[in-house]
């Protein structure tokens, strides 16, 4: 009898736990709007204008399923863009939802895009729901569209794959980025009072600006590519831009790169020499001297040579040591030239120097960090390289060189 | 540790006699002197039989024998050479006719029925009894003993392999229904006197000889009393299969895991002993009784201890993951794409979500209904004689597998997560604990429907504290894990070599706990010389 009581009283507590939880909390994934890229521009009086990349599910299934035998009809792209517009982002997303017959589905996203007008007017107006809300990812990776808006961006296609906003992720991967989590770093950097935001940028078009804009007036762009990092200042504002070569350096300086090619030149015209470095660090020492400071940065690279367009032999150790220093020499100007770019142009530490006095001495950094950007902009950088050539490839001297022309 | 044995009480009540239990008045009655009155009265018994046959024979010209036996149970050739011609031909022994010293029947045992098994019987019931059984009743004139000869020889099936328990390697003889021919294949493994084997008869009609086997000393007593007393316990008409006892003793008859493990093989039964567990034995099914059982039981195929163990523990390690695919696939998958789609990877998601397209159905009343139709097309394939077997295999495969995915009725990622868990269910060495996690499936599909990832993981709560506090003849299910015994666990999620499992299973067996003695690591000694 007992027993027959106790699983009554199981079978009471389990009922109202079925009515009560779930059952209408689920949806179908069919029922839902797959979102994976997002773009935020400025939109009149102060207000923003969301862009979603939405996947067309069947799209992408149906070009798996047939492939090949797709050829007759037009091939429609596997996803569309919808915008709204609103006083916040919220706001906004309630007039997008308008426009989609499905559920706005925001967990998958990947890529938040800012167009450069609302990046020049800060971001600090519309970060707070991406860390608010729970569905949403910290993880997306955060790009600045440069010239141009993100509704713009979201609209090209990308031949090689079937959600754009996917490859402006993957291509940003391959110039050898680490440690990139995007929306959490930005928050990081933002809270923190040393050190200022630098975003990667994006640009549409795969040759330099604004070459195929344009040909028949329709959207015949394809691709976009990454284009250099940009620079912001303590309020989330948007200063401007470094090239890529110089945003690769910078993370460098930042310990976050995994792989750069450095190419020097042989004095007197004796050719180039391509270094291929895949185990990179940085090491940054702040030194104070009175009332000034200087920061020393040390950095390292290990890797091996890839292409030696000189008639150097480098199987000798002296002709390594010499392209050795030379790539060291080379190195160490192309850093030192770009943190002196950033400090004239831009006044707003990128590189985390504030972070490291911060860390080291922290008493110090105390009566600095009020005025820390004016302190950055006088900080007096020098650079010292150290790389280690690991392997030289198979041959010594190039092949095709004839025996008498090599120089030993 | 010390585990206090808990036995619940099965039987509810005493039992009461049944009214319809069969009237043995007439059968108390002794052998009478007059032959003729005991014709009578077992024709009486054995009346509207065709199949028991009366035979009277005169030896010598004077002395009248009666011959009672069932056709069919009786070896008909060795009636007639051993038992009929002696007699008939030869007559009684000289000394017997000069009125010698004795009786009849005693000559007959000594001299004249050359039959291995033949005892004297005084009771009309005993004689009913063994006739049943395939003996022969040999009724003597004057006496008051009848002689019941041992000459059973029914038609019974050779011995074959198993076909419910298939192995690559090991031996390939399987239990038959013949009772005595089973035992005599454990005697033929286990050569010891303490191999011990307990006869009792179950059901009041069908008197079905149970047989307790047990190695003595390594048996733990507790347990063995255990099975006596429930063995005892139970009233029945009829025990067809070792099933209808498995039913009567097993600790809890509610749940969906089986207490009590069954095989067809011999050397599962073997090792079993081996491993203090004791097996029981039913008269006229190839399935053996094996008790107590543990989880881990279930998941141990004869083969692995006939492989070499890496491969083995390799296996094993598969076999868990796939019995926690076939028991959670179908419900992860309806928990995290209707609740949690931000769970599933960003690819995987729009692959699912390209194919549910259209689909009409909700994705746990999909799953469901697939479920539903792979256990129909399961038990149509078992049911179906064998050629139309095939057929339903390809109808089932052709339509449900692509015509309804290609109809748009049911998406294709449902119809792989459902063959995956069915694949996943028939990777579980013994048949009726995977039947247990194919049935615990659709509870977990409607929790996971209704409440999503909350609800698998209240389920797999609730399976696992059912497990936990499950017990077998008073041994926890979950031994060795729950209670823990480490020696133990080399047996467990992985089978460790042979020559490192020194004890037997602690809690199953009684004082002999050891097995193999250490050191016998095979490898090159040291301060030997290797020449």
């Amino acid at each position: 009898m007992t027993s027959l009581r106790k699983s009554g009283l199981i079978l009471f507590a389990i009922v109202p736990l079925l009515l009560t939880a779930g059952c209408w909390d689920s949806s179908e994934v069919n029922d839902l709007a797959l979102e994976l890229a997002w773009g935020i521009d400025a939109a009149k009086d102060q207000g923003v204008m969301v862009s979603a990349q939405v996947i067309v599910p069947f799209r992408i299934g149906s070009a798996q399923g047939s492939a090949g035998g797709g050829g007759g009809g037009s091939q429609e792209k596997p996803y569309f863009v919808v915008a709204g517009i609103g006083k916040d982002t919220l706001d906004a997303v309630q007039q997008m939802q308008t426009k989609l017959s499905r559920q706005m589905f925001r967990a998958h996203r990947r890529v938040i895009v800012i167009g450069e007008a609302l990046a020049r007017r800060g971001l600090k107006e519309v970060l707070d729901t991406y860390s608010r809300d729970p569905t949403l990812k910290l993880r997306s990776d955060v790009f600045i569209m440069k010239g141009g808006t993100a509704n713009e961006f979201l609209k090209v296609a990308y031949p090689l794959e079937d959600i754009p906003g996917l490859a402006a992720l993957k291509e940003y991967n391959q110039i050898g980025a680490l440690k990139e989590m995007g929306l959490i770093n930005l928050m990081i950097s933002a809270t923190s009072d040393g050190n200022c935001p630098a975003l990667p940028v994006i640009a549409i078009g795969f040759e330099s600006d604004k070459q195929e804009e344009d040909q028949d007036g329709s959207a015949r762009m394809k691709g976009f590519r990454i284009n250099g990092t940009s620079i912001f200042d303590n309020d989330l504002k948007l200063l401007g831009y470094i090239d890529t070569r110089e945003g690769r350096l910078l993370r460098w300086v930042k310990g976050e790169l995994g792989k750069l090619i450095v190419t020097a030149d042989i004095p007197q015209d004796k050719g180039r020499i391509s270094f291929d470095m895949n185990k990179l660090n940085s090491k940054v020492q702040p030194i104070f001297q009175g009332d000034n400071i200087k920061f020393h940065v040390t950095l390292s690279g290990q890797g091996m040579i890839r292409e030696n367009n000189s008639n150097l032999d480098l199987t000798q150790t002296h002709n390594l040591a010499f392209i050795k220093e030379l790539l060291e020499k080379q190195v160490e100007a192309s850093v030192q030239q770009t943190i002196r770019k950033v400090q004239r142009e831009f006044g707003s530490d990128v590189f985390e120097f504030g972070e490291t006095i911060h860390r080291k001495h922290h008493s110090r950094w105390n009566s600095l960090k009020d005025d820390w950007n004016q302190e950055f902009r006088k900080a007096e950088v020098t650079v010292k390289a150290n790389l280690s050539i690991r392997r030289i490839g198979v041959t010594g001297p190039s092949l095709h060189l004839k025996e008498d022309s090599i120089q030993k | 540790m010390k585990i206090p044995m808990r036995y619940k009480s099965n039987h509810k009540g005493v039992p009461r006699t049944n009214p319809a239990a069969p009237d043995r008045s007439d059968q108390a009655r002794e052998v009478d002197v007059a032959l003729s009155r005991n014709e009578r009265m077992l024709k009486q018994i054995f009346s509207n039989s065709s199949d028991i046959l009366f035979r009277s024979v005169t030896i010598s010209g004077q002395t009248r024998l009666l011959l009672v036996y069932v056709d069919g149970l009786v070896n008909a050739d060795m009636l007639d050479q051993v038992v009929l011609q002696p007699m008939m031909f030869e007559g009684l022994p000289g000394d017997a006719e000069n009125g010698g010293s004795g009786s009849i029947g005693d000559l007959l045992i000594k001299r004249l029925v050359a039959v291995a098994q033949v005892k004297p019987a005084q009771q009309i019931g005993d004689i009913v009894e063994s006739v049943l059984k395939g003996d022969l009743a040999m009724l003597i004139d004057g006496e008051t003993q009848a002689l019941l000869v041992g000459l059973q020889g029914y038609e019974k099936r050779a011995i074959e392999e198993p076909s419910a328990e298939l192995s690559v390697r090991g031996p390939r003889d399987g239990f038959t229904e013949a009772l005595r021919t089973n035992t005599s294949l454990i005697r033929r493994r286990i050569r010891s006197e303490k191999l011990k084997m307990e006869s009792l008869t179950l059901g009041q009609y069908s008197k079905t000889e149970i047989v307790i086997a047990y190695l003595e000393g390594i048996a733990s007593e507790s347990v063995l009393k255990e099975v006596r007393q429930r063995l005892h316990r139970i009233e029945i008409d009829g025990v067809l299969e070792s099933g209808y006892i498995e039913e009567f003793i097993e600790d809890v008859p509610w749940s969906p895991f089986p207490q009590i493990q069954n095989t067809e093989r011999p050397d599962v039964v073997c090792s079993s002993l081996l491993e203090g567990k004791i097996a029981i034995f039913v008269d006229n099914t190839p399935f053996v009784l094996i008790a107590p059982m543990t989880f881990w039981a279930g998941l141990q195929a004869v083969e692995d201890y006939y492989e070499r163990f890496i491969y083995t523990s390799f296996i094993r390690l598969i076999r868990f993951a796939l019995l926690n695919i076939s028991l959670l696939l179908p419900s992860l998958f309806v928990s995290l794409t209707t609740f949690h789609q931000q769970l599933v990877p960003t690819n995987l998601l729009i692959s699912v979500a390209a194919a549910r397209e259209g689909v009409p159905l909700p994705t746990v009343i999909e799953t469901l209904l697939m479920e539903f139709m792979f256990e129909g097309l399961r038990e149509a394939g078992i049911r179906l004689p064998k050629p139309i077997g095939s057929a339903v295999s390809i109808v089932g495969a052709l339509v449900i597998g692509q015509a309804a995915v290609q109809a748009g009725i049911v998406s294709a990622s449902v119809v792989i997560i459902v063959a995956t868990t069915g694949i996943a269910s028939f990777a579980i060495p013994r048949y009726n604990l995977g039947t247990a996690f194919r049935l615990l499936r659709f509870p977990m599909l409607i929790l996971a429907g209704t409440l999503g990832l909350y609800g698998v993981i209240a389920g797999i709560f609730l399976i696992v504290i059912h497990l936990l506090g499950l017990r077998s003849f008073g041994i926890p299910y979950m031994t060795p894990i729950s209670p823990q015994f480490p020696e133990n666990i080399k047996d467990v999620w992985i089978r460790a070599p042979r020559w490192s499992m020194h004890q037997r299973p602690v809690l199953s067996t009684g004082s002999n706990k050891h097995r193999v003695p250490e050191g016998q690591q095979p490898g090159p000694k040291r301060g030997e010389k290797n020449e």
